[in-house]
């Protein structure tokens, strides 16, 4: 029931070498957005590294409350491929990639920014790649290029699709480890912290056996300050007893200054209008397929 | 059984079941909610349902038989049928107190909000059309009733 990384993805600064790991793609893109938007806003150079392209990249970020465009159009961001980056002809070298990422560390410096935020999806080496047996290599290389340096690396590693035994080897070579901070997880249901928007996740179906971790993870964003989310997007079913104590947070949370926003489906957004939850002041309802 | 809507009484067959539909006579207790939940769902749907409405059904069976896992036996028995007209979901608990510190009453008298204790039925009395609920020796039985052809 308590946060499960060694940090915060909110908490990564420079010569950081982080090894994210996620469940799901909600999960990532959500940690992924808080990495950027934190850079972004101390006016560091951005690059995100995926199979996700540009567009889509910044469809996700904006979702989040992260608007990218303008800084994809001053190139304070990149959002791209691994081609020609990280792989060249579908071939991984260590090497190659660790003199990409030197390359980026320069030109940073030449375009006068104070430092550099890099995240990689490292999902490219779950495909058939030649040379994946570099990849501790590249993990070690990264580390001896980011020494005394003003970057920070945030290398992204899906806990369902990598074995143990290759997250253990590269594991080593990062100085952090970073995951959503969850407060509750099985097969039926997931309440992880979300930071961009900063609140909390809940994706599955929630009873009153599930209360306990319910407060806590409500109690947490509201000890956090601002605004809070309470993202339900994914959440299937919520009783009585769950609705409740989210309202209850919702209505001693919500006021002129700060606003507390309930998404969800609309069965759920149901539940929570039938208490009185909609058109209170400092509280927003928003159901799905609702702007 | 004194309940205002026993079996015997909201479930006469005078009207066919929608094709498809089979009833529903399933045991439940604090670990098989979710199960108890997604046969609900399953067989509201079968029974022509729309989306919104499988949701109610599902929430007022989950209310009630949560009623019966923390203030009851711990388990007891869920079972859904028609009469053609309506759709019953029934909840009985072999204990004597499942639903006993909630009020013996019908759908209209509705507990009034803010109520947290009781708030799962309170849920079911705004969600379906009619709730009863029966005390009796074998325990106590809570019967909500939803009709077939949106309102």
């Amino acid at each position: 029931m308590t946060a499960n990384a060694d940090v915060q993805v909110t908490e990564l600064g420079a010569e950081d070498h982080a090894c994210l790991t996620f469940g799901e793609s909600e999960e990532l893109f959500d940690l992924t957005a808080a990495f950027v938007r934190d850079g972004l806003s101390a006016g560091l150079k951005v690059v995100w590294l995926s199979d996700v392209g540009p567009g889509l990249a910044a469809g996700e970020l904006g979702r989040r409350g992260v608007p990218v465009e303008p800084a994809l159009a001053r190139e304070q961001m990149t959002a791209a491929g691994w081609e020609g980056r990280l792989l060249t002809g579908q071939a991984f070298r260590a090497s190659a990639a660790v003199g990409w990422l030197a390359g980026e560390l320069e030109s940073c410096g030449r375009q006068g920014f104070p430092g550099l935020r890099v995240a990689l999806d490292m999902s490219w080496a779950l495909r058939p790649v030649a040379g994946i047996e570099e990849l501790p290599e590249f993990e070690e290389g990264i580390a001896a290029a980011l020494d005394g340096s003003t970057a920070a690396v945030l290398c992204q590693y899906d806990r369902e699709r990598f074995d143990p035994v290759t997250l253990a080897s590269v594991g080593g070579f990062h100085t952090r480890a970073v995951a959503a901070a969850t407060y509750h997880a099985d097969a039926l249901l997931r309440i992880c912290r979300q930071y961009a928007p900063p609140g909390i996740r809940i994706a599955g179906e929630l009873d009153f056996q599930a209360a306990e971790p319910l407060a806590l993870a409500l109690a947490e964003a509201v000890r956090l300050g601002g605004d809070i989310t309470v993202n339900m997007s994914a959440l299937a079913f919520i009783d009585a007893r769950c609705t409740l104590l989210i309202a209850d947070a919702a209505r001693a949370a919500g006021s002129q200054s700060r606003v507390v926003t309930l998404r969800c489906q609309p069965e759920v957004a149901k539940g929570f209008a039938r208490i009185g939850l909609a058109g209170l002041p400092g509280i927003r309802l928003v159901a799905a397929g609702d702007r | 059984m004194t309940g205002r809507e026993g079996r015997s009484q909201g479930g006469a067959a005078n009207g066919a079941a929608p094709a498809g539909f089979t009833p529903l006579d399933q045991a439940f207790d604090a670990d098989s909610l979710y199960a108890l939940r997604a046969a609900v769902a399953a067989h509201a749907a079968a029974a022509g349902l729309g989306r919104s409405q499988v949701y109610d059904v599902t929430a007022v069976a989950h209310e009630l038989a949560a009623n019966a896992v923390v203030h009851g036996a711990g388990h007891g028995r869920v079972r859904l049928w028609t009469d053609g007209d309506f759709l019953y979901c029934q909840v009985s608990d072999d204990g004597r107190d499942g639903f006993a510190n909630q009020p013996s009453t019908s759908g209209d008298g509705a507990a009034p909000w803010p109520a947290e204790h009781g708030h799962g039925l309170w849920l079911a009395r705004q969600v379906a059309d009619h709730v009863g609920i029966g005390h009796g020796p074998s325990g106590t039985t809570a019967t909500a009733r939803f009709p077939l052809t949106p309102r």
